[in-house]
Order: C-alpha cells, then structure tokens, then sequence
C-alpha cells in the first residue's frame, strides 16, 4: 500500500484515540502500571541474574594435606598452587586450627570432641579462584593436578553460593513467568475492550466507509494502530517511571552475605525493546481480536 | 452492463422478489418502479451486492457477483455510485469530509481529492455547506450530499433509491436534471421511485414492479 494511505490510517488511529481520550486514559494507565510490574520483576530478577554470574566465577578450594607430610613436600606444594594462574593462596590451616574451628562451629556440644585420642582433621591450603569462567580456567583440572602430589588427601571445591541462589532464581523465574501471564492476559482484556469500545462508536463510519468501496484492511487498520500506540505509549511510560524510581532509590551497590560488591544496575536496551515488544505485540494481539468480529457489509 | 438472470431472493419465508430476468446496456437510463414493498429496494441492494440473490445470477459488468470475493466487490463498489433512501452520511463528519470520503478510501492523492470533491459540492449547489455537519442540513441538501458522494468516482452506474421521496416539487425537477446530465456523459442510471410524478414524459425506459415480480416494462 501506498505511503499516504498508511499516512491516512494512523492519523485515523490517533484519532481513535483522542474521540475516547477518558477512555484511553484510563486503559493506558492500567496498562502502564501492569507494564510496570512487569518491568520492576524483570529488573530484579535481571539484576539476581548478574549476582550470581558474579559469584559463581568466584570458586574456593580446600587442599587437604596427608597427617604424615614432610615440611619440604608442603612447601611445595604451596609453590605449585601459587604458579596456578588465577589462583590465590588465602592461608594454610594447620590441623590444630581446623580442630579449633571445628569446635568453634559445634558450640555446646564441643565436649564430644573431648574423646578423641588423635586429631583427625587434615591440615589445609585454602584458594581462590577470580573470574574462572573468564579466565577459562576449570577448576576441576586444578583438583586432579594437585591429587596427583605426593602429600595431598584430597581437593574440594564449591560453588554452593551461585547453586543456592540459582534455584532461587529459577523458581523467581517460574513465578515470573505466571505473574507475567496473567498481566498479560489482563492487559489484553483492557486493550481489546477499549479497542471495541471504539470500533463501537464507529461502526456507523466504518459500514458507511464498507458501502462506498473501502476494504475491509482500510477499515481494520487504524484500530489496529490504536492497539500499537496504546502498546508503545504504555510501556515507553511504564520504562519510563521505572528508570525514575530506580533513578532515586537505587543504592546502585549492594553488599551482600560479605560477598563481593555487586552493582544494581538498570534493564538494557534489549531488555528495555523486550518490555516495549510486549506491549506492542499485546496491543496488536488486543487490536486483531478486538477486529476479528467485523461485520460484512 | 447489468445482467440480472432468473433471480429470486426471500428473508426467511418472505419472497421479496420472484424470477426476475433483467438487462441495462451501457449508458441507459432505467426507472424501477412500483408500490411500497414491490422489491425495489431488494433489487437494488442485489445490484450493489450488499445482499446476496437466494438463486439465480447478477453480472455486473460481466462479474459475477453471486461468486465474486471479497476484495473484487470493494473493488467494483467504487465504480457503482449509490444513493440510498436513508442518505447513509456520516454524522460526526462534515459534508465536505462525507463527500471526500469516497475518494480517500481509494488512496487518491489529497489535492486530487479536494478538487474534485470541490466540484462535487459546486454541482450540487452545496458550496456554502461543505463545513456544515449532516443533521445541521435539510432533508433536500442531505440528500444532495448524499448524490455528490455517489457521483465523485465517476461511477461506470449510479443507482438511487428513491433519491426524491424528500424533497419539494422544484428541487425534484432540478435533481432529475442533474441525473439526466449525469446520464448524458455516459454514466448508467438505475432508479427506484414509487412517485408517478417522476416518470410522466420522462421518455425513459420504466419497469413496473409488483409482488417480487415484473409486471410490466414500458418506455413513457
Ligand atoms: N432485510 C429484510 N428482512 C426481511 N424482509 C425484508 C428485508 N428487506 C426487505 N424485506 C421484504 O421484502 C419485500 C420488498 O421490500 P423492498 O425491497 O424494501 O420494497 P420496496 O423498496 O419496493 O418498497 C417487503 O415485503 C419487505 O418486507
Ligand atoms: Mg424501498
């Protein structure tokens, strides 16, 4: 079709739009806050994402030492740990220290220690290992290497912190993507009514436009347009308010569980287009189901 | 350039119109006729398409509208201007937006669109009105608005259905002029009127109407 006929429909969608300003107002706005919603899950869930990443490139690793290791061998096997590249040697602990520990986490119950002939606990070097992912280093080559040593038990590594709150996430996630149903079946009931609601005011113009010769796309699409604008207006404002609120409340930095400090940072611009998309692709849906129904003429 | 072959057409058990065979050449000027609820509105509407004949056949232009799509009648409907009894305008639309509507769904470029819906307005003497809304008009210049939107395409037919049952003796006579002058640039002409008035020395082609049924075919 020709530019100026696409320039005619959407003047007419616009159009639309202001015959029924009151009701528009109050369907965008409704659709502007469920947007929001929307948005502020995503921002949380975007930002939870970013953590954990951040974490789980971060990996500690216990060498456990035999009880019978001569000084020489330790030594080194704490020169080879510090030729591992992004491995950091944080301490050693002797198996006195393992066994205060030890005890320190039991607490009351320390007494049951008391028994014990010998100190069963290994001595340990303690790592960590930065950004492994990036580094591409794996840990798990580093823990047959080093069980390969004379006078090494045995090597552990965890990446608990980054499994716990990835479970965390997944079911965010989950709820996320119910919560996000919904909203959008809601949203599509408010855009499809509206959208109605004008086709209805209408209908006098539109069999009139079907009996001098207009097809029936002519007629379609500028409901059509008004479900898009409806779509992109509601979610650039709900984007909008977003940013603002992020903008004034943000701490931008978080510190948590002594971890590393991680920034709380705002949705990308895909994640931004996403949010848009949405909105547009409801208001489309809510528009060709608001036309679906056209009478012939 | 219409073609009506053995139709009939009935809502429900009602039978609106019974084995009706007709044809009107290229440029005629045709007057259906006949009393109130003859068919004549029926017959005009399975001309337009806008109803679809229970049996036979209607060609249009040698296009067969009982199997034609949906596209293809929009199409042809721009070549078919129509004045219905009830004007059918736009209320909420000025007389020149009304007008100029028949164009604009065409695509047409708009200073194409507003000289020619200009000319339109200034046929029908409606110059002053055109920033008029329909009801601020009489029954008279609502019906006119209602012909210049029929007449802006240049259809290839114009069908009016009863297009004086509202107006005063002196405008009647000046709407059959213009009617007459649109016949004369080639432009087929179908009316229905049930007014015997209309058709004394008309010297045109008249198809008397009764029961759903051609009764008679006369030239006055
Ligand atoms: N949409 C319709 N539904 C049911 N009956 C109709 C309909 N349109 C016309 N009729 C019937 O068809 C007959 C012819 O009507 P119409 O064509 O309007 O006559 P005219 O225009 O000659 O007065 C009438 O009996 C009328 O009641
Ligand atoms: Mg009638």
């Amino acid at each position: 079709m020709r530019l100026r006929i696409w320039t005619y429909l959407f003047k007419h969608g616009l159009m639309n739009i202001s015959n029924n300003r009151l009701t528009h107002l109050i369907s965008m706005g409704t659709i502007t806050l469920t947007m929001l919603l929307f948005g502020s899950f995503m921002l949380v869930s975007y930002n939870l994402n970013n953590w954990i990443k951040q974490w789980g490139e971060s990996i500690s690793m216990s060498v456990y030492l035999t009880d019978d290791i001569a000084e020489k061998t330790q030594q080194q096997i704490e020169e080879v740990i510090q030729q591992f590249r992004g491995a950091e040697l944080i301490g050693f602990i002797s198996k006195r220290q393992a066994m205060l520990q030890l005890k320190e986490g039991l607490g009351d119950q320390a007494g049951l220690l008391d028994g014990l002939a010998d100190n069963p606990l290994p001595s340990s070097f303690e790592i960590l290992i930065k950004n492994a992912k990036e580094n591409q280093i794996d840990p798990k080559k580093i823990k047959v290497s080093l069980e390969k040593m004379d006078g090494v038990e045995e090597v552990q590594y965890s990446e608990q912190w980054a499994e716990r709150f990835k479970g965390l996430l997944d079911i965010l996630k989950i709820v996320g993507f119910i919560v996000g149903a919904f909203l959008g079946i809601a949203v599509l009931f408010i855009t499809t009514n509206t959208i109605k609601l004008a086709i209805y005011s209408r209908r006098d113009e539109i069999e009139i436009s079907k009996l001098v010769g207009a097809t029936d796309w002519f007629v379609k699409i500028p409901f059509l347009f008004e479900g898009v604008i409806q779509g992109i207006v509601s979610s650039g404002t709900a984007i909008l308010v977003l940013f603002f609120v992020y903008y004034l409340f943000s701490v931008k930095s978080v510190y948590l569980f002594g971890l590393p400090v991680l920034d709380f940072v705002f949705l990308s611009q895909g994640h931004a287009l996403m949010i848009i998309g949405f909105g547009v692709g409801l208001g489309l849906v809510g528009g060709f189901i608001a036309v679906g129904r056209f009478f012939k003429v | 350039m219409i073609q009506i072959f053995s139709v009939s057409k009935s809502f429900g058990g009602n039978i609106a119109l019974k084995d009706i065979s007709l044809r009107v050449r290229q440029g005629e000027f045709v007057f259906i006729t006949g009393p109130s609820g003859a068919g004549k509105t029926t017959l005009l509407r399975l001309i337009f398409g806008t109803e679809k004949p229970t049996g036979g056949q209607i060609l249009i232009n040698k296009i067969n509208l009982t199997r034609i799509k949906r596209l293809k009648l929009d199409m042809l409907r721009r070549k078919i201007g129509f004045v219905f009894q009830d004007f059918k305008l736009i209320n909420t639309r000025t007389v020149f937006q009304n007008v100029a509507l028949a164009l604009e769904i065409t695509g047409e470029r708009s200073t194409i669109i507003r000289k020619k819906t200009h000319q339109a307005l200034r046929a029908l003497g409606l110059e002053k009105k055109e920033n008029a809304y329909p009801l601020q008009l009489s029954g008279g210049e609502q019906q006119r608005v209602a012909i210049a939107r029929a007449i802006i395409n240049d259809p290839l037919i114009l069908i009016a259905d009863e297009p004086t049952g509202n107006l005063d003796p002196d405008i009647t006579k000046e709407i059959m002029l213009l009617f007459r002058s649109i016949n004369l640039r080639g432009t087929t002409l179908v009316i229905a009127t049930h007014s015997r008035e209309l058709l004394e020395d008309t010297g045109q082609r008249i198809v008397v109407l009764n029961q759903g049924r051609i009764v008679d075919e006369i030239v006055a």
